[in-house]
Protein backbone atom coordinates (compact mmCIF):
# COMPACT_ATOMS: atom_id res chain seq x y z
CA UNK A 1 0.00 0.00 0.00
CA UNK A 2 2.81 2.37 0.72
CA UNK A 3 4.76 1.52 -1.98
CA UNK A 4 1.94 2.49 -4.21
CA UNK A 5 1.46 5.43 -2.55
CA UNK A 6 5.10 6.37 -3.66
CA UNK A 7 4.52 5.02 -6.54
CA UNK A 8 1.69 7.46 -7.07
CA UNK A 9 3.43 10.28 -5.60
CA UNK A 10 6.36 9.72 -7.97
CA UNK A 11 4.50 8.90 -10.89
CA UNK A 12 2.54 12.74 -10.39
CA UNK A 13 5.83 14.23 -10.00
CA UNK A 14 6.94 13.09 -13.42
CA UNK A 15 4.03 13.96 -15.31
CA UNK A 16 5.15 17.24 -17.68
CA UNK A 17 2.06 17.48 -19.64
CA UNK A 18 3.39 15.16 -22.34
CA UNK A 19 1.56 12.15 -23.75
CA UNK A 20 4.08 9.65 -24.25
CA UNK A 21 3.12 5.66 -23.24
CA UNK A 22 5.33 6.09 -20.22
CA UNK A 23 3.21 8.78 -19.21
CA UNK A 24 -0.02 6.65 -18.53
CA UNK A 25 0.87 5.44 -15.13
CA UNK A 26 -0.87 2.76 -13.32
CA UNK A 27 -2.65 4.10 -10.54
CA UNK A 28 -3.45 2.05 -7.44
CA UNK A 29 -7.17 2.08 -6.30
CA UNK A 30 -7.76 0.17 -3.13
CA UNK A 31 -10.06 -2.56 -2.98
CA UNK A 32 -13.84 -2.17 -1.54
CA UNK A 33 -16.62 -3.46 -0.96
CA UNK A 34 -19.08 -2.19 -3.21
CA UNK A 35 -22.55 -1.49 -4.41
CA UNK A 36 -22.51 -2.44 -8.09
CA UNK A 37 -25.29 -0.97 -10.41
CA UNK A 38 -25.58 -5.08 -11.82
CA UNK A 39 -27.17 -7.46 -9.88
CA UNK A 40 -24.64 -9.69 -8.13
CA UNK A 41 -26.15 -12.81 -7.65
CA UNK A 42 -28.17 -12.10 -4.68
CA UNK A 43 -25.47 -10.36 -2.46
CA UNK A 44 -25.69 -6.85 -1.45
CA UNK A 45 -22.02 -6.03 -2.58
CA UNK A 46 -19.73 -7.15 -4.55
CA UNK A 47 -16.31 -7.53 -3.11
CA UNK A 48 -13.27 -6.00 -5.37
CA UNK A 49 -9.74 -6.62 -4.85
CA UNK A 50 -7.06 -3.92 -5.20
CA UNK A 51 -5.72 -2.80 -8.56
CA UNK A 52 -4.26 -0.60 -10.74
CA UNK A 53 -5.94 1.22 -13.47
CA UNK A 54 -4.23 3.68 -16.24
CA UNK A 55 -4.76 7.16 -15.48
CA UNK A 56 -6.02 8.21 -18.71
CA UNK A 57 -7.66 6.49 -21.40
CA UNK A 58 -5.05 5.21 -24.11
CA UNK A 59 -4.12 7.92 -26.39
CA UNK A 60 -3.25 8.11 -30.24
CA UNK A 61 -0.14 8.49 -29.48
CA UNK A 62 0.24 5.77 -27.33
CA UNK A 63 -1.99 3.11 -29.38
CA UNK A 64 0.96 4.17 -32.76
CA UNK A 65 3.65 2.78 -30.70
CA UNK A 66 1.92 -0.44 -29.78
CA UNK A 67 1.21 -0.91 -33.56
CA UNK A 68 4.30 -0.02 -34.47
CA UNK A 69 6.25 -3.06 -32.29
CA UNK A 70 3.04 -5.71 -33.38
CA UNK A 71 2.33 -5.16 -37.32
CA UNK A 72 -0.47 -8.10 -36.75
CA UNK A 73 -2.38 -5.63 -35.56
CA UNK A 74 -1.96 -2.25 -37.75
CA UNK A 75 -5.20 -1.77 -39.43
CA UNK A 76 -5.09 -3.16 -43.08
CA UNK A 77 -3.42 -6.44 -40.91
CA UNK A 78 -5.86 -7.03 -38.37
CA UNK A 79 -8.03 -10.17 -39.75
CA UNK A 80 -11.64 -8.66 -39.39
CA UNK A 81 -12.98 -11.48 -37.27
CA UNK A 82 -10.86 -9.60 -34.42
CA UNK A 83 -11.08 -6.01 -35.80
CA UNK A 84 -14.37 -5.14 -37.97
CA UNK A 85 -14.50 -2.98 -40.71
CA UNK A 86 -13.98 0.41 -38.93
CA UNK A 87 -10.89 -0.47 -36.93
CA UNK A 88 -8.30 2.64 -37.01
CA UNK A 89 -11.05 4.09 -39.41
CA UNK A 90 -10.27 8.11 -38.54
CA UNK A 91 -6.34 7.74 -39.19
CA UNK A 92 -4.75 8.51 -42.30
CA UNK A 93 -2.49 5.38 -42.40
CA UNK A 94 -1.35 1.93 -40.44
CA UNK A 95 1.43 3.45 -39.16
CA UNK A 96 0.35 7.84 -39.27
CA UNK A 97 -2.97 9.12 -37.04
CA UNK A 98 -2.77 12.21 -39.57
CA UNK A 99 -4.27 15.17 -38.90
CA UNK A 100 -7.59 14.04 -38.17
CA UNK A 101 -6.70 12.20 -34.48
CA UNK A 102 -4.29 14.59 -32.11
CA UNK A 103 -1.75 12.62 -30.78
CA UNK A 104 -3.02 12.95 -27.29
CA UNK A 105 -6.61 12.33 -27.78
CA UNK A 106 -8.07 8.87 -26.77
CA UNK A 107 -7.41 6.26 -29.29
CA UNK A 108 -11.07 5.54 -30.94
CA UNK A 109 -12.35 3.08 -33.51
CA UNK A 110 -10.31 -0.15 -31.73
CA UNK A 111 -12.08 -3.71 -31.40
CA UNK A 112 -11.85 -5.02 -28.10
CA UNK A 113 -9.77 -7.60 -29.16
CA UNK A 114 -7.44 -4.97 -30.26
CA UNK A 115 -7.58 -3.21 -26.91
CA UNK A 116 -6.95 -6.48 -24.92
CA UNK A 117 -3.73 -6.97 -27.12
CA UNK A 118 -2.76 -3.28 -26.48
CA UNK A 119 -3.11 -4.87 -22.62
CA UNK A 120 -1.83 -7.75 -23.20
CA UNK A 121 1.56 -6.26 -24.33
CA UNK A 122 1.75 -4.09 -21.63
CA UNK A 123 1.99 -6.95 -19.36
CA UNK A 124 -1.88 -5.89 -18.07
CA UNK A 125 -5.30 -6.34 -18.93
CA UNK A 126 -8.54 -4.66 -19.54
CA UNK A 127 -10.14 -3.64 -16.25
CA UNK A 128 -13.26 -6.01 -14.98
CA UNK A 129 -16.70 -4.01 -15.46
CA UNK A 130 -16.95 -4.18 -11.42
CA UNK A 131 -13.32 -2.49 -10.96
CA UNK A 132 -14.05 0.22 -13.03
CA UNK A 133 -17.33 1.01 -11.84
CA UNK A 134 -15.89 1.63 -8.66
CA UNK A 135 -13.14 3.84 -9.88
CA UNK A 136 -15.43 5.55 -12.20
CA UNK A 137 -17.39 6.15 -8.79
CA UNK A 138 -15.54 8.17 -7.52
CA UNK A 139 -15.62 12.66 -7.68
CA UNK A 140 -12.50 14.59 -6.63
CA UNK A 141 -13.62 14.37 -2.75
CA UNK A 142 -15.48 10.99 -1.79
CA UNK A 143 -14.41 7.29 -2.80
CA UNK A 144 -18.41 6.82 -3.78
CA UNK A 145 -19.65 10.14 -4.48
CA UNK A 146 -22.74 8.24 -6.25
CA UNK A 147 -25.60 9.23 -4.29
CA UNK A 148 -24.41 13.05 -4.28
CA UNK A 149 -26.76 15.04 -6.46
CA UNK A 150 -24.20 17.69 -7.67
CA UNK A 151 -21.92 15.00 -8.77
CA UNK A 152 -24.43 13.10 -10.33
CA UNK A 153 -25.98 15.87 -12.53
CA UNK A 154 -22.57 17.03 -13.37
CA UNK A 155 -22.12 13.39 -15.05
CA UNK A 156 -25.73 14.04 -16.89
CA UNK A 157 -25.10 17.36 -18.14
CA UNK A 158 -21.78 15.79 -19.54
CA UNK A 159 -23.75 12.69 -20.89
CA UNK A 160 -25.64 15.67 -22.67
CA UNK A 161 -23.05 17.52 -24.14
CA UNK A 162 -23.69 16.84 -27.73
CA UNK A 163 -20.75 15.00 -29.40
CA UNK A 164 -18.34 17.10 -31.24
CA UNK A 165 -16.21 17.02 -34.51
CA UNK A 166 -12.93 15.97 -32.73
CA UNK A 167 -12.59 14.59 -29.35
CA UNK A 168 -11.11 16.59 -26.69
CA UNK A 169 -7.47 15.59 -25.64
CA UNK A 170 -6.82 13.49 -22.04
CA UNK A 171 -6.54 14.90 -18.87
CA UNK A 172 -8.23 18.54 -19.31
CA UNK A 173 -10.65 17.82 -16.39
CA UNK A 174 -9.55 17.15 -13.10
CA UNK A 175 -8.88 13.98 -11.52
CA UNK A 176 -11.05 12.40 -9.34
CA UNK A 177 -9.64 10.94 -5.69
CA UNK A 178 -7.25 8.10 -6.84
CA UNK A 179 -6.16 10.51 -9.29
CA UNK A 180 -7.85 9.16 -12.32
CA UNK A 181 -9.07 10.63 -15.15
CA UNK A 182 -11.55 10.87 -17.90
CA UNK A 183 -13.49 8.04 -16.49
CA UNK A 184 -16.40 10.48 -17.78
CA UNK A 185 -17.25 12.92 -20.20
CA UNK A 186 -14.87 12.05 -22.94
CA UNK A 187 -14.77 8.35 -24.19
CA UNK A 188 -16.80 4.89 -23.65
CA UNK A 189 -14.26 2.26 -22.04
CA UNK A 190 -13.81 -1.73 -22.85
CA UNK A 191 -13.93 -3.25 -19.82
CA UNK A 192 -12.53 -7.37 -19.75
CA UNK A 193 -16.21 -8.93 -19.10
CA UNK A 194 -17.98 -6.51 -21.65
CA UNK A 195 -20.24 -9.51 -22.99
CA UNK A 196 -21.00 -11.07 -19.39
CA UNK A 197 -22.76 -7.57 -18.18
CA UNK A 198 -26.54 -8.70 -18.90
CA UNK A 199 -27.54 -12.04 -17.53
CA UNK A 200 -26.85 -14.63 -19.98
CA UNK A 201 -30.46 -15.52 -20.88
CA UNK A 202 -30.99 -11.84 -21.14
CA UNK A 203 -32.47 -10.55 -24.80
CA UNK A 204 -30.43 -7.08 -24.97
CA UNK A 205 -33.97 -5.80 -26.73
CA UNK A 206 -35.48 -6.23 -23.74
CA UNK A 207 -33.01 -4.47 -21.61
CA UNK A 208 -34.24 -1.01 -21.75
CA UNK A 209 -37.42 -2.43 -20.82
CA UNK A 210 -38.45 -5.08 -18.65
CA UNK A 211 -34.77 -6.49 -18.14
CA UNK A 212 -33.79 -3.68 -16.36
CA UNK A 213 -35.72 -4.38 -13.74
CA UNK A 214 -32.50 -6.92 -12.83
CA UNK A 215 -30.17 -3.69 -12.42
CA UNK A 216 -29.71 -1.75 -9.22
CA UNK A 217 -29.89 1.74 -8.83
CA UNK A 218 -32.30 2.55 -11.53
CA UNK A 219 -31.11 6.41 -10.28
CA UNK A 220 -27.69 5.55 -11.42
CA UNK A 221 -28.71 6.73 -15.58
CA UNK A 222 -25.29 7.50 -16.25
CA UNK A 223 -23.38 4.33 -15.39
CA UNK A 224 -26.53 2.36 -16.32
CA UNK A 225 -26.25 3.84 -20.57
CA UNK A 226 -22.86 2.38 -19.86
CA UNK A 227 -23.99 -1.19 -19.10
CA UNK A 228 -26.47 -0.81 -21.86
CA UNK A 229 -23.91 0.15 -24.31
CA UNK A 230 -21.18 -1.86 -23.49
CA UNK A 231 -23.87 -4.84 -23.62
CA UNK A 232 -24.95 -4.23 -27.22
CA UNK A 233 -21.23 -4.36 -28.92
CA UNK A 234 -19.74 -7.44 -30.22
CA UNK A 235 -15.90 -7.90 -29.64
CA UNK A 236 -14.47 -6.82 -33.03
CA UNK A 237 -17.02 -3.69 -32.80
CA UNK A 238 -15.12 -0.62 -33.22
CA UNK A 239 -16.85 2.77 -32.07
CA UNK A 240 -16.15 6.37 -32.77
CA UNK A 241 -16.50 6.88 -29.12
CA UNK A 242 -15.08 3.73 -27.87
CA UNK A 243 -11.98 3.49 -26.18
CA UNK A 244 -10.18 1.85 -23.51
CA UNK A 245 -7.31 2.04 -20.82
CA UNK A 246 -5.84 -1.16 -19.35
CA UNK A 247 -5.56 -2.40 -15.41
CA UNK A 248 -3.20 -4.76 -13.56
CA UNK A 249 -3.72 -6.76 -10.14
CA UNK A 250 -2.33 -4.80 -7.24
CA UNK A 251 1.27 -6.85 -6.47
CA UNK A 252 2.16 -7.40 -9.98
CA UNK A 253 5.04 -6.49 -11.44
CA UNK A 254 4.98 -3.99 -14.27
CA UNK B 1 30.33 -20.12 -34.84
CA UNK B 2 28.64 -22.98 -36.94
CA UNK B 3 26.99 -24.16 -34.24
CA UNK B 4 25.87 -20.64 -33.05
CA UNK B 5 23.79 -19.82 -35.95
CA UNK B 6 22.28 -22.89 -36.60
CA UNK B 7 20.21 -22.55 -34.01
CA UNK B 8 18.89 -19.08 -35.03
CA UNK B 9 18.57 -20.28 -38.70
CA UNK B 10 16.28 -23.51 -37.49
CA UNK B 11 14.36 -20.89 -35.41
CA UNK B 12 13.84 -18.61 -38.47
CA UNK B 13 12.31 -21.47 -40.32
CA UNK B 14 10.06 -21.99 -37.70
CA UNK B 15 8.70 -18.87 -37.33
CA UNK B 16 8.56 -17.85 -41.03
CA UNK B 17 6.35 -21.60 -41.22
CA UNK B 18 4.35 -19.94 -38.36
CA UNK B 19 3.79 -16.84 -40.80
CA UNK B 20 2.78 -18.54 -43.88
CA UNK B 21 0.27 -21.27 -41.83
CA UNK B 22 -1.33 -18.12 -40.70
CA UNK B 23 -1.54 -16.13 -43.77
CA UNK B 24 -3.72 -19.03 -45.02
CA UNK B 25 -6.46 -18.84 -42.64
CA UNK B 26 -9.33 -16.83 -44.16
CA UNK B 27 -9.31 -13.32 -42.42
CA UNK B 28 -12.97 -14.39 -41.04
CA UNK B 29 -12.11 -17.14 -39.92
CA UNK B 30 -12.01 -17.72 -35.74
CA UNK B 31 -8.15 -19.34 -36.50
CA UNK B 32 -6.84 -16.42 -36.77
CA UNK B 33 -7.46 -16.35 -33.08
CA UNK B 34 -3.92 -18.13 -31.39
CA UNK B 35 -5.62 -19.55 -28.21
CA UNK B 36 -3.43 -22.24 -25.49
CA UNK B 37 -5.59 -24.95 -25.04
CA UNK B 38 -4.74 -28.01 -23.07
CA UNK B 39 -6.79 -31.50 -24.05
CA UNK B 40 -7.96 -34.70 -21.92
CA UNK B 41 -5.10 -36.28 -23.36
CA UNK B 42 -2.71 -33.59 -21.26
CA UNK B 43 -1.36 -32.23 -24.82
CA UNK B 44 -1.41 -28.34 -26.14
CA UNK B 45 -3.68 -27.31 -28.89
CA UNK B 46 -4.82 -24.72 -30.77
CA UNK B 47 -8.21 -23.72 -31.62
CA UNK B 48 -7.60 -24.95 -35.03
CA UNK B 49 -6.75 -28.10 -33.97
CA UNK B 50 -9.62 -29.51 -36.19
CA UNK B 51 -9.22 -27.40 -39.33
CA UNK B 52 -9.99 -29.03 -42.41
CA UNK B 53 -13.30 -30.36 -41.02
CA UNK B 54 -16.14 -28.87 -40.24
CA UNK B 55 -17.08 -28.77 -36.10
CA UNK B 56 -18.85 -27.83 -33.72
CA UNK B 57 -17.60 -25.66 -30.82
CA UNK B 58 -18.87 -25.01 -27.43
CA UNK B 59 -17.89 -23.71 -23.93
CA UNK B 60 -18.74 -25.07 -20.66
CA UNK B 61 -17.03 -25.78 -17.24
CA UNK B 62 -17.35 -29.41 -16.19
CA UNK B 63 -18.41 -29.08 -12.54
CA UNK B 64 -21.62 -27.27 -14.00
CA UNK B 65 -24.70 -28.92 -12.56
CA UNK B 66 -27.17 -28.78 -15.45
CA UNK B 67 -26.62 -26.79 -18.36
CA UNK B 68 -23.78 -28.14 -19.73
CA UNK B 69 -24.29 -31.80 -19.65
CA UNK B 70 -27.56 -30.52 -21.42
CA UNK B 71 -24.96 -28.43 -23.91
CA UNK B 72 -23.46 -31.86 -24.48
CA UNK B 73 -26.08 -34.02 -24.85
CA UNK B 74 -27.46 -31.15 -27.36
CA UNK B 75 -23.95 -31.83 -29.39
CA UNK B 76 -24.73 -35.53 -29.35
CA UNK B 77 -28.32 -35.16 -30.56
CA UNK B 78 -27.37 -33.06 -33.45
CA UNK B 79 -24.16 -35.64 -34.53
CA UNK B 80 -26.51 -38.14 -34.09
CA UNK B 81 -29.19 -36.43 -36.63
CA UNK B 82 -26.45 -37.21 -39.13
CA UNK B 83 -25.42 -40.25 -41.42
CA UNK B 84 -22.85 -41.70 -40.81
CA UNK B 85 -20.57 -40.72 -43.50
CA UNK B 86 -21.59 -36.60 -42.50
CA UNK B 87 -20.41 -37.86 -39.07
CA UNK B 88 -17.54 -39.63 -39.51
CA UNK B 89 -16.36 -35.85 -41.11
CA UNK B 90 -17.92 -33.79 -38.08
CA UNK B 91 -15.35 -32.96 -35.28
CA UNK B 92 -16.48 -31.62 -31.93
CA UNK B 93 -14.29 -29.54 -29.87
CA UNK B 94 -15.43 -28.32 -26.12
CA UNK B 95 -13.39 -25.57 -24.40
CA UNK B 96 -13.63 -25.65 -20.57
CA UNK B 97 -13.11 -21.69 -19.08
CA UNK B 98 -12.80 -23.43 -15.82
CA UNK B 99 -9.05 -24.12 -16.63
CA UNK B 100 -8.90 -24.67 -13.00
CA UNK B 101 -10.57 -27.06 -11.85
CA UNK B 102 -11.01 -28.83 -15.41
CA UNK B 103 -7.68 -30.38 -15.19
CA UNK B 104 -6.93 -33.00 -18.11
CA UNK B 105 -7.90 -35.52 -15.52
CA UNK B 106 -11.01 -34.04 -14.95
CA UNK B 107 -11.74 -33.70 -18.84
CA UNK B 108 -10.74 -37.37 -19.37
CA UNK B 109 -12.98 -38.06 -17.09
CA UNK B 110 -15.89 -36.43 -18.52
CA UNK B 111 -15.40 -37.42 -22.10
CA UNK B 112 -15.55 -41.38 -21.21
CA UNK B 113 -18.35 -40.25 -19.29
CA UNK B 114 -20.42 -38.77 -22.47
CA UNK B 115 -18.61 -42.02 -23.96
CA UNK B 116 -17.60 -39.05 -26.77
CA UNK B 117 -15.61 -41.01 -29.98
CA UNK B 118 -11.83 -39.59 -29.18
CA UNK B 119 -10.58 -39.94 -32.26
CA UNK B 120 -13.12 -36.99 -32.98
CA UNK B 121 -14.20 -35.29 -29.88
CA UNK B 122 -11.55 -33.41 -27.82
CA UNK B 123 -12.34 -32.18 -24.42
CA UNK B 124 -10.44 -28.74 -23.54
CA UNK B 125 -9.87 -26.19 -21.12
CA UNK B 126 -8.29 -22.66 -21.75
CA UNK B 127 -6.72 -20.10 -19.20
CA UNK B 128 -8.68 -17.82 -18.71
CA UNK B 129 -7.44 -14.50 -21.15
CA UNK B 130 -7.86 -16.88 -23.74
CA UNK B 131 -11.07 -18.66 -22.29
CA UNK B 132 -12.28 -15.03 -22.48
CA UNK B 133 -11.17 -14.39 -25.51
CA UNK B 134 -12.59 -17.39 -27.38
CA UNK B 135 -15.90 -16.75 -25.59
CA UNK B 136 -15.98 -13.26 -27.49
CA UNK B 137 -15.38 -14.83 -30.39
CA UNK B 138 -18.75 -17.34 -30.03
CA UNK B 139 -20.35 -14.76 -28.79
CA UNK B 140 -20.54 -17.03 -25.18
CA UNK B 141 -20.86 -15.05 -22.60
CA UNK B 142 -19.70 -15.79 -18.53
CA UNK B 143 -19.45 -14.60 -15.65
CA UNK B 144 -17.73 -16.16 -12.52
CA UNK B 145 -19.99 -16.16 -9.95
CA UNK B 146 -18.78 -15.41 -6.47
CA UNK B 147 -19.54 -19.72 -5.07
CA UNK B 148 -17.36 -20.57 -8.04
CA UNK B 149 -19.90 -21.22 -10.45
CA UNK B 150 -20.69 -19.34 -13.35
CA UNK B 151 -23.25 -18.04 -15.13
CA UNK B 152 -23.06 -18.79 -19.44
CA UNK B 153 -24.64 -18.77 -22.15
CA UNK B 154 -25.36 -21.73 -24.11
CA UNK B 155 -24.33 -21.77 -27.69
CA UNK B 156 -23.22 -24.40 -30.15
CA UNK B 157 -21.37 -23.02 -33.25
CA UNK B 158 -20.81 -24.54 -36.40
CA UNK B 159 -17.38 -24.09 -38.18
CA UNK B 160 -16.17 -24.70 -41.94
CA UNK B 161 -13.20 -26.69 -42.49
CA UNK B 162 -11.66 -23.02 -42.67
CA UNK B 163 -12.51 -22.05 -38.93
CA UNK B 164 -15.20 -19.60 -40.21
CA UNK B 165 -19.02 -19.59 -38.27
CA UNK B 166 -21.27 -20.88 -40.70
CA UNK B 167 -24.67 -21.27 -38.08
CA UNK B 168 -24.77 -21.18 -34.45
CA UNK B 169 -27.67 -22.24 -32.04
CA UNK B 170 -28.58 -21.43 -28.46
CA UNK B 171 -31.76 -23.95 -28.91
CA UNK B 172 -29.78 -27.05 -27.52
CA UNK B 173 -33.10 -29.08 -28.94
CA UNK B 174 -34.53 -29.38 -32.19
CA UNK B 175 -33.14 -26.39 -33.98
CA UNK B 176 -34.26 -27.58 -37.70
CA UNK B 177 -32.74 -24.48 -39.41
CA UNK B 178 -29.63 -25.14 -38.17
CA UNK B 179 -29.40 -29.15 -38.30
CA UNK B 180 -30.10 -28.58 -42.54
CA UNK B 181 -26.61 -26.21 -42.22
CA UNK B 182 -25.09 -29.32 -39.86
CA UNK B 183 -25.88 -31.68 -42.59
CA UNK B 184 -24.86 -28.89 -45.34
CA UNK B 185 -21.94 -28.37 -43.97
CA UNK B 186 -21.03 -32.24 -43.30
CA UNK B 187 -21.80 -33.59 -46.95
CA UNK B 188 -19.02 -34.78 -49.02
CA UNK B 189 -17.61 -32.12 -51.44
CA UNK B 190 -19.37 -32.69 -54.70
CA UNK B 191 -16.77 -30.25 -56.34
Amino acid sequence: MRRARAGLALAVLLWGGAAGAEDNPYIAVPGAEFRSALPSGGQENVRVRSFLLQRHPVTNEEFLAFVGTHPGWQRGAAPEILAGAGYLGAWAGPLDFGPGAARAQPVTEVSWFAADAYCAAQHARLPDWYEWELAAAASASARDARSDPAWRQQLLDWYARPGGKTLPAIEQRPANLYGLHDLHGLVWEWVRDFSSLLPADADPEKFCGSGALNVQQKENYAVLMRIAMLGSLRAADTGRLVGFRCARDAGAPP
Amino acid sequence: MRRRRAPGAALASILLAAVCVAADVPTDSVYQLHAQLTTQAARPAGLDLYRGHPALIGMFYGSCPAACPMLITALKVYESRLDESSQARLRVLLVSFDAARDTPAELDRLARLHRSDPARWTFSSAPEADARRIAALLGVSYRRLPGGDFDHSLKITLLDEDGRIVASTTTLVGDRHFLAQLRAATQAQTR
